[in-house]
This record gives structure tokens, sequence and C-alpha cells, in this order.
């Protein structure tokens, strides 16, 4: 009965090295992929071009990195830039709960037709390009678009919303809306493949002891969605500083600008991202660093806090 | 017996002498090209007359709209002479930026034949050993050693032929290098200026009352939706706002960088400076807006949608002539007398770019990796060949195409459209003949999509210039009321270029073909710093609700950007534009 | 399984009607009227959220190109025509860049579910070899890249450009999905695995015959993600592929789209030549392509997406393992 390759811990216990085995080929191919490439991490220390390789480019040490916090402008720049990141990453994280009251909500519509087509067309914002999100957000709320033609007749407001653009910290609320209408039925598929995964004999000796639906939902469906929660939870956490630029790309203008521009649109902005391949790697070196570290230390609190870590 | 005798030698020697013809005569198209001038432009140089075995090369054409094997006439024209298929790669296309060309550079295989800037990046690929040498096939290259004076000043700081220049013309470097309309222009709605009087403008400033003017005339558009004299658009902000520097070059400035100079050197302007013309343009737009003559969703719209506003007449003025009037200019409207036409400014002196002595921002190079180098120096010399300018023009850069299937040489000597130009140019599209390579015309054009020659350069074998719209008798074809009306009123002129030439409103920097020297990258991240300062800040200034936000925003900005080191970055800059303006007067010094 | 269930004996016919075999012994009251009520109304109105920018698409390729890019059309497509999916399937290259499209999104699915399910469920397994410390090695790569060149030069190296096995090979193995099913196995009850030990069976035989066929409601969203990442790819195709015949179909109308951009942008820089201006209502701009492409490009998802949903479906399995 003893597993292949076993050997005993000092423990008692029998540590599994044929079990490792069985995992090295996907290694391999993660080793290739993801850590070997990290080699290009040394073009952050060059001004590399790609013509004339890392031999011929010059060295320039730290320079990259100095730049970065060279003056006090720059600074309250960049400044902005993260607090703009933080704010929307942060109300990213305080809306991650909708997918699974979605998903348990959905759960609770009996009529499969309409449970199935719920869940079809309401990811249908997933396939939609943030370019052509942009177009029909141009079509409807512009000055002569749909809502404000709407809110004309009604009466409601005489002159037209500008809603596309105006700055102030609600950009960062309406960014969040968007993010939400675009992923929550898609991001909600996980979450409806755990719920089907749950005992029904949970369900069946709770509903001897006389639970309603809400205390079914409460006490069984939520709890059982809670280990992968979580685990999102984190890996939204350690994603802290990596927004995505294509939203906010199309939405940016003169006058939203300094609310909406997070770490990433900043960075494709001032056009390092084009010309400079050494600028990018040092930036995206230092995103890498503060992600993983991100990681580790909010799976250390978790561990503290529930007695096993996350990952 | 001694006649026959002679008759016979006389007859042995016409047949000796037809076989020799023929045996080096080139495979033409077959029975179309009914030209009277015989093609001598790969007879009169060292290469091979044909080749025998078939290739596709690569072309990385950095200006390429089209990706994939080039098919149709031009395809034809080039299988026929020289045996070869052309697999077009466009980073346009493709996508990613820089991305392609990163990746290409970095496996050390761009491409077979490059199109790509000259100066800095020119400089990289020879170091890195991507461009091949091409001096052991240049003396054969008769057609491109017209322009010899043009190759030795691109490869004057390399060890070789590596480059060879593009937009080359027998122009001279004081003349203005467009045809027939500025690059830059007030172009106004002529019907709606003409139901508002024809009031005279006598500075920019003066505009204001004409939009207004205009605007009464014509509240709303065929569609239904409010018209707007201005409608800004933010998709080519790049030193500073796209829109605004417009109006800056109908006082004889253009931009370099952060500075603003001016065609003849006579003046220097920092992008921020007070009372300079950025900041004047800026207030014009601002009184502009006040008056609601900008349009409120110049903000948020994007090209797509301004162009589409175009075409339906919501838009009543124009900075180029090539939107407005091309979306707007059709032959129903032109018939009925509206359109875009090129409005006076009395004290203006549009800019207008010289023929560039030594060619333009692109070359051509042969890949180093290119497996038949000689074949595409053949190639490359035939491009600048009249045969070659006129196939390998597109239609929006006026070059003719093929003669004997869009143009021909007409009775008078003089060359003229044929029915299948016309229905090409003015129609729009055409069918192509089986003969010449089938297909649609549009679809089969060069997809290398660079001047090599300048159409506006004369053809040397027809004595006019290669660009049929330069022709009179297509000239005459285009006549409609609206050019007949804008003619009348300015003086008979049959052209913008002409007009401002004989008004003297033209101010024309000579082509030193000057390239400034790459930023370093210090610089280089300074200034766009800088740049996103200045175009945020200038959108926020049209749009501002008084002119005390007005002043407010201008301050901030010098500041800001002050701290962001504007100052350094216009430092550079200036010296630059001081460095272009002495190339510019040494061209004038030795052709004006 | 022995578990009895048991029916309460009050029930009313309004429920009888109401009620399925799930809420069997509920009564059904008036909060739960209300609550079925409230969350059908709620979900119609985000159906309609979702489903409307999607219609909008839809009606727009399929009206009159110039109203669409005024943005006139709203409710009802106006000036119907079909122009804009002609151009479309008139591409060259197209039978053969979908035949690609669908054999990487087929094969790497495949793939990359084979590998998330044995590797989620292997690293379940306390007793391997430093087992947490190669989680991490794992998870922690979906954290840090090195940019562009330096993963192709490696591609290069390994040959894998140019060729069809860089559409499935760096996609085998995929951190998240890992998580997806690692927490999912986590989920199940581990009398299953000892069962099946007892009986003999090693690790790799306890993944294949027990842990597989009842990890289907989570290797159905790993299918459902992959498939649909693989089909929506061109970035692949943009980097490592210059022959045409390996093309993605998704690269093959992303190069349409830029085309058209900067064919319509060269068009609109022509030198004011008077007349030539096509049909405005057909004639492409960059808008109308872009929607149409979107649309082509969904399509095929929705009609595949159905079938994924019968896994979403409870309870196939643990009853009958059980006891």
């Amino acid at each position: 009965m003893r597993a292949p390759g076993a050997t005993t811990t000092r423990h008692g216990r029998k540590t599994s090295v044929g079990m490792f085995l069985c995992i090295v080929p996907f290694l391999v191919l993660m080793f290739l992929f993801s850590y070997l490439p990290l080699y290009g991490w040394v073009y952050s220390l060059f001004d590399y071009k790609p013509a004339l390789g890392i031999g011929g480019s010059e060295f320039v040490g730290l320079q990259w990195f100095e730049m970065l916090v060279s003056s006090p402008t720059q600074m309250q720049q960049i400044g902005q830039v993260l607090l703009n990141t933080l704010a929307i990453s942060f109300l990213g994280i305080a809306t991650s709960f909708l997918p699974v009251l979605f998903a348990v909500l959905l759960n609770e519509i009996k009529a499969p037709w309409f449970r199935n087509s719920v869940q079809t067309l309401t990811t249908l914002p997933n396939f939609i390009s943030w370019v052509l999100v942009y177009m029909i957000a141009f079509s409807l709320f512009t000055s002569t678009g749909l809502v404000n033609n709407i809110l004309q007749d009604l009466g409601i407001v005489d002159d037209p919303v500008r809603f596309l653009d105006s700055g102030g910290p609600k950009v960062w609320i309406v960014m969040t809306l968007w993010s939400i209408w675009k992923g929550l039925g898609w991001g909600a598929i996980i979450y409806l493949a755990a719920i089907t995964g749950i005992d029904p004999a949970l369900y069946e000796s709770a509903r001897i002891d006389g639970a309603s639906r809400f205390q079914l939902m409460r006490y069984i469906t939520i709890p059982q969605l809670i280990p992968t929660y979580l685990v999102l939870l984190l890996l939204s956490v350690a994603n802290l500083l990596n927004n995505g630029m294509e939203q906010y790309f199309v939405f940016q203008n003169a006058f939203n600008k300094d609310h909406i521009q997070v770490l990433d649109l900043y960075v494709y902005n001032i056009g390092i991202m084009g010309s400079s391949l050494s600028m990018a790697t040092a930036i995206g070196m230092l995103k890498s660093i503060i992600s993983v570290s991100l990681l580790f230390t909010v799976n250390w609190i978790a561990k503290r806090v529930r007695g096993e870590s996350l990952v | 017996m001694k006649h026959r005798r002679t008759a016979a030698f006389v007859a042995v020697a016409f047949a000796a002498v037809g076989t020799l013809t023929a045996c080096t005569s080139d495979a033409e198209p077959p029975s179309a090209s009914g030209t009277t001038a015989t093609d001598t432009s790969t007879q009169a140089t060292g290469f091979p007359e044909a080749w025998d075995q078939e290739i596709e090369i690569d072309v990385f054409g950095s200006l390429s709209n089209y990706m994939g094997v080039q098919e149709g006439w031009f395809s034809k024209i080039v299988k026929d002479k020289f045996n070869m298929r052309l697999n077009i790669i466009a980073p346009n296309v493709a996508g990613g930026g820089d991305t392609l060309y990163n990746t290409r550079v970095a496996a050390g295989d761009l491409g077979d034949l490059i199109v790509i800037d000259k100066g800095q990046q020119m400089d990289e690929l020879i170091e890195g050993g991507l461009l091949l040498d091409a001096s052991e096939y240049y003396p054969s290259m008769a057609n491109t050693a017209v322009f010899d004076a043009a190759v030795q000043n691109l490869n004057a700081e390399v060890d070789g032929t590596y480059g060879f220049p593009t937009q080359v013309s027998t122009l001279l470097p004081t003349q203005p290098s467009e045809a027939l309309e500025p690059t830059f222009g007030a172009y106004l709605r002529w019907d709606l200026y003409e139901k508002a009087g024809f009031p005279e403008i006598g500075t920019l400033e003066d505009l204001l009352p004409v939009f207004k003017a205009m605007q009464d005339a014509e509240p709303t558009a065929a569609n239904g939706a409010r018209t707007y004299p201005l409608s800004l658009f933010a998709d080519w902000d790049g030193n500073m706002m796209n829109n605004v520097k417009q109006p800056i070059t109908y006082y004889g400035y253009d931009e370099l960088g952060f500075v603003l100079a001016k065609a003849d050197g006579s003046d220097f302007q920092g992008l921020l400076d007070d009372d300079g013309m950025y900041e004047r343009v800026l207030k014009f737009y601002f009184d502009a807006n006040q008056q609601g003559l900008v349009d409120p969703e110049s903000t948020t719209q994007n090209w797509d949608t301004l162009f589409a506003k175009y075409q339906n007449g919501q838009v009543l003025y124009s900075f180029w002539p090539w939107l407005g009037q091309s979306a707007f200019n059709t032959e129903e409207n032109t018939a009925e007398g509206k359109g875009f036409m090129l409005a006076e400014i009395k004290d203006q002196e549009i800019f207008a770019y010289g023929a560039e002595l030594f060619g333009g921002k692109q070359i051509l190079a042969i890949g180093s990796r290119a497996e038949d180098p000689e074949r595409i120096a053949a190639f490359v010399d035939w491009l600048y060949s009249p045969e070659g300018v006129n196939a390998n023009g597109s239609q929006t850069m006026g070059a003719a195409g093929p003669e004997g299937l869009t143009w021909e040489v007409a009775s008078g000597g003089e060359p003229a459209l044929t029915d299948f130009g016309r229905e090409v140019f003015l129609g729009g599209d055409a069918t192509v003949p089986e003969e010449w390579g089938g297909g649609s015309f549009i679809d089969g054009v060069s997809a290398l999509n660079v001047a090599v020659v300048l159409p506006a350069s004369e053809n040397p074998a027809t004595g006019v210039a290669f660009n049929y719209t330069t022709w009179p008798s297509f000239q005459e074809l285009v006549e409609t009321p609206l050019s007949v009306n804008w003619s009348e009123r300015m003086g008979g002129a049959a052209s913008g270029i002409e007009f401002l030439v004989a008004a003297n409103q033209l101010a024309v920097a000579p082509g030193a073909s000057y390239t400034a020297p790459a930023d370093s990258s210090q610089i280089e991240a300074q200034r766009n710093q800088v740049k996103a300062e200045i175009v945020q800040a200038s959108w926020q200034m049209v749009f501002a609700s008084n002119e005390g936000e007005f002043d407010n925003l201008w301050s901030t900005l010098q500041s800001r950007a002050a701290g962001l080191g504007y100052e350094d970055v216009l430092a550079f800059d200036m010296e630059n534009a001081q460095a272009q303006n002495a190339a510019r007067q040494a061209i004038l010094a030795e052709f004006g | 399984m022995a578990t009895k269930v048991i029916t309460p004996k009050l029930r009313n016919a309004r429920a009888q009607r109401v009620a399925t075999s799930r809420t069997a012994g509920a009564r059904l009251t008036i909060g739960d009227l209300l609550f079925n009520a409230v969350n059908w109304f709620g979900f119609f109105i985000m159906v309609l959220l979702c489903a409307y920018p999607f219609y909008f698409l839809i009606i727009n390729s399929i009206s009159a190109n110039d109203l669409a890019a005024a943005g006139d059309v709203r409710f009802w497509p106006q000036g119907i025509h079909l122009a804009n999916y002609e151009q479309v399937f008139q591409l060259r290259g197209l039978p053969m860049a979908a035949a690609v499209s669908v054999g990487r999104t087929v094969l790497g699915t495949v793939a990359t579910v084979m590998a998330s399910g044995f590797l989620g469920f292997m690293f379940t397994q306390r007793r391997m070899w430093k087992r947490q410390f190669w989680y991490r090695f794992t998870i922690v790569t979906m954290y840090f890249s090195a940019g562009l060149i330096p993963v192709f030069i490696i591609m290069r190296n390994l040959g894998l450009t140019n060729s069809f096995w860089v559409y499935i090979l760096p996609w085998v193995v995929q951190p998240f999905f890992i998580i997806l099913v690692k927490t999912y196995v986590e989920s199940m009850p581990e009398s299953l695995q000892e069962a099946a030990e007892l009986d003999g069976a090693n690790i790799v035989q306890v993944f294949f015959r027990v842990y597989l066929p009842n990890m289907t409601p989570i290797l159905a969203t790993v299918a459902i993600f992959s498939a649909v990442a693989q089909w929506n790819s061109f970035q692949d195709t943009l980097i490592y592929v210059t022959d045409q015949s390996l093309y993605t179909l998704q690269f093959l109308l992303y190069m349409f789209i830029n085309q058209a951009s900067s064919l319509a942008q060269a068009a609109q820089n022509a030198g004011g030549n008077v007349g030539a201006i096509a049909n405005a209502a057909t004639s492409q701009t960059p808008t109308s392509i872009r929607m149409t492409v979107s649309v082509i490009v969904v399509l095929p998802i929705i009609f595949i997406y159905p079938l994924f949903q019968r896994y979403f479906v409870k309870g196939i399995m643990l009853g009958a393992v059980k006891g």
C-alpha cells in the first residue's frame, strides 16, 4: 500500500517523491516560459536597443530607477497616480463579493430556462472590448446622447449633464461601476460551479431541521464559497498595482485625467513603453517585486488570522 | 545579280538586327501597353534583363497599410519585371506599436527590403548589421543616380551605401512640395461664407464673427444636428494640443519639439511663452467656445465621429484641406456649390514645406540577410524610374498609375487620363482588365505606401509633373460650380497654392532635409512628462468657464511644466531649431 | 447512501405547484414569493443592462455605416445591409485561419483542462515532497514577467516561433486554474481518496478513476475560461508567427480592423480629390468594422456556451460514493 517512491521523514510521515516526479514535466514547462526569461531583467541596467543587442548597448546602472524619483513635481504626479491606482483597486476589492452574491441569488432561480439565459446573457459584456464599450458609452452619455435626451425631455435637467468629461474622485466610482458591469456575469461562473459541488446532504439535513431558504443561503451556500472567495481575494490584493490599461485609456480625456490615470496608463501615457524598453523593464521589475511581496504578506496575515495559509 | 545580292545582304542585315533587338528587349505586359515611349529603365542599367527563379521577398513597410502578399496590377508588374513577389510586413496593420519591429530586430532579420526612418533608426540598424552595404550594386543603378546628391548625403556618415532616399524630386528646395492645396489653411464652407457676404478677414481673430455668421446661416445640418464651426479631437495630440497648432501655421510657424519656428528663421518661440502664438490660439478657441462656436463633444469624441460629422455637414471649418474636402466635397455637394475651400486671412503667411533636397524622413534599404540582393537593388532602382514612380505611388499621393492603363499621352502631346483612369480617380474604383492583373484598382495599389520620388516632381518622359491633378486636362475635368465660384473670387487662381504664391502669402521653408538628433533618454523622459501637462492644460483652457480660470490655468501650466524640466527640453529644441534654420539658410543661399 | 428524505405532512396546494424537488419539505411563504419576484426582476434588469450593449452592436453592424458612425442608431436598425459582414467573409485566408483557431481552441483547452485538473489534484496531496514550495513556485509566476523580448528569444531558441505548438505549450500550466481546481478538490470529501487507495490504486489511478469524473463543474469552468482565452488570443500570433498559414481568426480580424483604420486615415489624408467618395452608407468605417468583428467573434461563444451549462447541474456524484 505504499505509494511509489515514498520515504519516511523524521516526523514519521511518508513523503512521496514519486508524486513530485509526476508533476516535474509541468514544472519544467513553467520554468522555461516564466523563470528563464527573467534574465531579461538585466535590460533595466542598460540602455537596451534591440538592434545592438545587450552587448552593444550602453550600461547605465540605476539611471532608470533614479529618473522615476527625480523631481518634486514628478513625485507629486506619481503620488497622484498611485492614489488613483490604489483607490480603484480598493473599490474593486470592496465590491468583490458581488459575484458571490450574484451566484447565490441566481442559484435561487428555479426555472432552468431563465437561469441559463441569465447566465449566458450576463457574460456578454465580458466579450466586448473596451474600445467598443467606450463607443457605446459615448453614444449613450454624450451631451447629445440618449441619456441626456431623456433627462432633458423629462425636464429633470436643463443643460446636458457632462457624464464623460467631468473629473474628481467620482471618476473612481464610475470606473468601478463599468468594471462591475463588464465582469460580474463572467466572474460568477466560478462560484456557480462551486455551488454545484456542494454536498446535497448538507442541504437535506438542514432542511430537516427546519431551515428557511435564507438560512440555507446564509449558513450553507455562502460558507462553502468562502474558501474560493478568499483565495481569489488574495490574488486580487497581490494585483493591487495592476489595474490594466485599456479601460482607463479609452475613457480618459483632459478633464478626468487627474483621477483616471492609473499606473499602467501613466506608464503608457508618458510613452515609456514605446521607445525605451529598458525603462519599461525597470518599472515592470518594480511592480513584480511589489506584487509578490504583497502576495506573501497577505498570505502570512491570513495564516495568523485563520490558522492556515491560503497558498 | 548585284541588286539581288545587295538586297539579300540588306535583308540578312535587317534580320540580324531584328533578332538581336528581339533578344534584348524586355518582357512587357502584352498588348495593352500601346505606348509610344519604350521603356528603357531596365535596359539602361547594368542589371540582368530577366530573372529565372521566382522569389518572394519580405518587405518591412513601416508606412504600409496592408499586410500580406501584394496582389493585383502592381504585383503583376513586379512579377513580370523581376519575377518577384512581395510579402508585406506592416507594423501599422499587425498592431502592437513597436513590438513587431523590436522582435524582428532582436531575431536579426528585419526583412529583405526595408522602409524605415533615417537618422537614429537607420544608424542603429547599420551598427547592428541588419542592413546591407549596397555599394557594389549602386554603380548599376542608373535611375537612382539621377538623385546622387541625395544618396550621398544620406550615406555621408557611414562607410558604404546603406540607405536610399525617398521623396526626392527635381523641384527646387525653395518651391513648395505641395502641388495644389497647401498642407494647412483656413478652409471654410464656401457656400456659407458666401451667405455671410464674403466678409473680409483681416487677421485670425476676425474669423470669429465670420464663424458666427456662418453658423447663423445654417444652424442645423441636413441630419438635424446642430452645426458648429469648430469641432476638435484629441487623437493626434503629441507635443502639444494638435488642433491648437494648426492656426499657428497660418503665420508661418511650424513645430520642432516645443519650439515654434518661423519658416524664414525670423522668429523662434517657446510653446509656453507669454503672449506667444500658442497662447494666442488658445485664447482664440476659448473666445470661440464662449460664443458657442465650438462643438461640446470635442472633448470626448474621436476621429471617426469627427469625420462622420464633416460628411454630414455639421462642421463648418477645417484645418486641413484633406479633412473637409475629402469628407464633404462630393460630386453632389460641389455641383450645388457647397464645399470647403481656402479662405483668405489678409495677414496670413501659410507655412509650406519646401521640396526636400536630400529626401524625406523615410529611406529604403536592403536587408543584410536578403538572398538575392542584386534583384532587390534592381527593384529599388526601378522605383526611381518614371515607370516606377507612376506605378508605385498610390492614387492618394497623386501618382497616375501605369501608362496605358490609367493615362496616356494624348494627340496634342499632353498626358491625359484614359476612360479607365477617369473611372478610377473620379469614380472611386474600377475593375482592372485581366491582362493588367485583374482585381479592383484600389486593391492592386502598391502597398509600400512610400513616395520614392515626389509626384510633384517632373517626369522627364512627358515634361510635366507625375501628379495627374496638376495636368491641365485633369483640371478641366474637375471644374465644378464650387471651384469656379472660388476661382472667380480669388483672382482666377486655379488652386490654393497658386493663389497663395500670387498673393505672397506662402512661407516656404527651404527643404534642407534636416533631421534633429534623437532625444537623450533624459530629455525624452522629461519631454513625455511635460507634453502630457501641456496637452491636458490646453484642453482645459479652451473649455474654461471664464477668463479668470483661463489665466489661472495658463500660469499653473507654466509652473508645473517648469517643474518637470520644460526649460531643459526647450533649450535642446531651440538648439535644433537654430541648426535647422542654418541648414535652410544655406539652401536658400545656394538656390534662392 | 442511506439518507432518508422526510417529506413534511403539511403541504398546501400552492406550495405543491411551486415547489420543486429541491424545496420539497419547505413551506412557501409570502416572503418567499416576494423574494422570488424581486429576484426575477433584479436579474431581468441585469440582463437588459448586459444584453442591450451587445444588441446595440448587432443593429449597428447591419445599419447604414454613416448613421452608425454618427451614433444615430440606438433601438432599431436603419438602412439594413449586410455589406459589413460580406467584407469580413471575403477576407483572404479566412477559412484557414478559422481552422487554426478551432484547432488551437480544442487542443489547447483539452491540454489545459487535463493539466489543471491533474496539477490541482496533485497539489492537494500533503505527502508530496516539498509540496508547499512547488505550489508557491507555480503561483508566483502570475505576478512577474520579464517582458516581451526575453520571452520571444526563448521561444525562438526552443523552435516554437512559426510553429503550431506555440499556441499550446505556453498555455498548459495556468496557475489560476490550478488554484481553482485545488480549492474545489479540497472541498471534496477525503474519504474518496482513502476508499480508492484501500482498493490498491496509485495516485494517478486515483486521479483518473475517482476524482476526474467528479470534478466536472470546475473542469467545465476551466474549459470555458480556457476556450474563450484561446479563441480570443491574438498577441501570440502577432509576436511569434510570420507564416500566414498559422494565422488565427482573431489575428486576421485584428489586422482587418487596423488595416481599415489605416486605410481610412490614408484615404482621408488624400489631397482633397474631388468626387472620389463612394457610397457612404456601405463604405467601411473603422467603427463599423470593429462592431462587425465583435459580433462575429462572440457569436460562436454564445452558441457553444449552453453546451457547458449542463455541467453546472448539481449532484451527479457524491451520493453514490459515500458510505
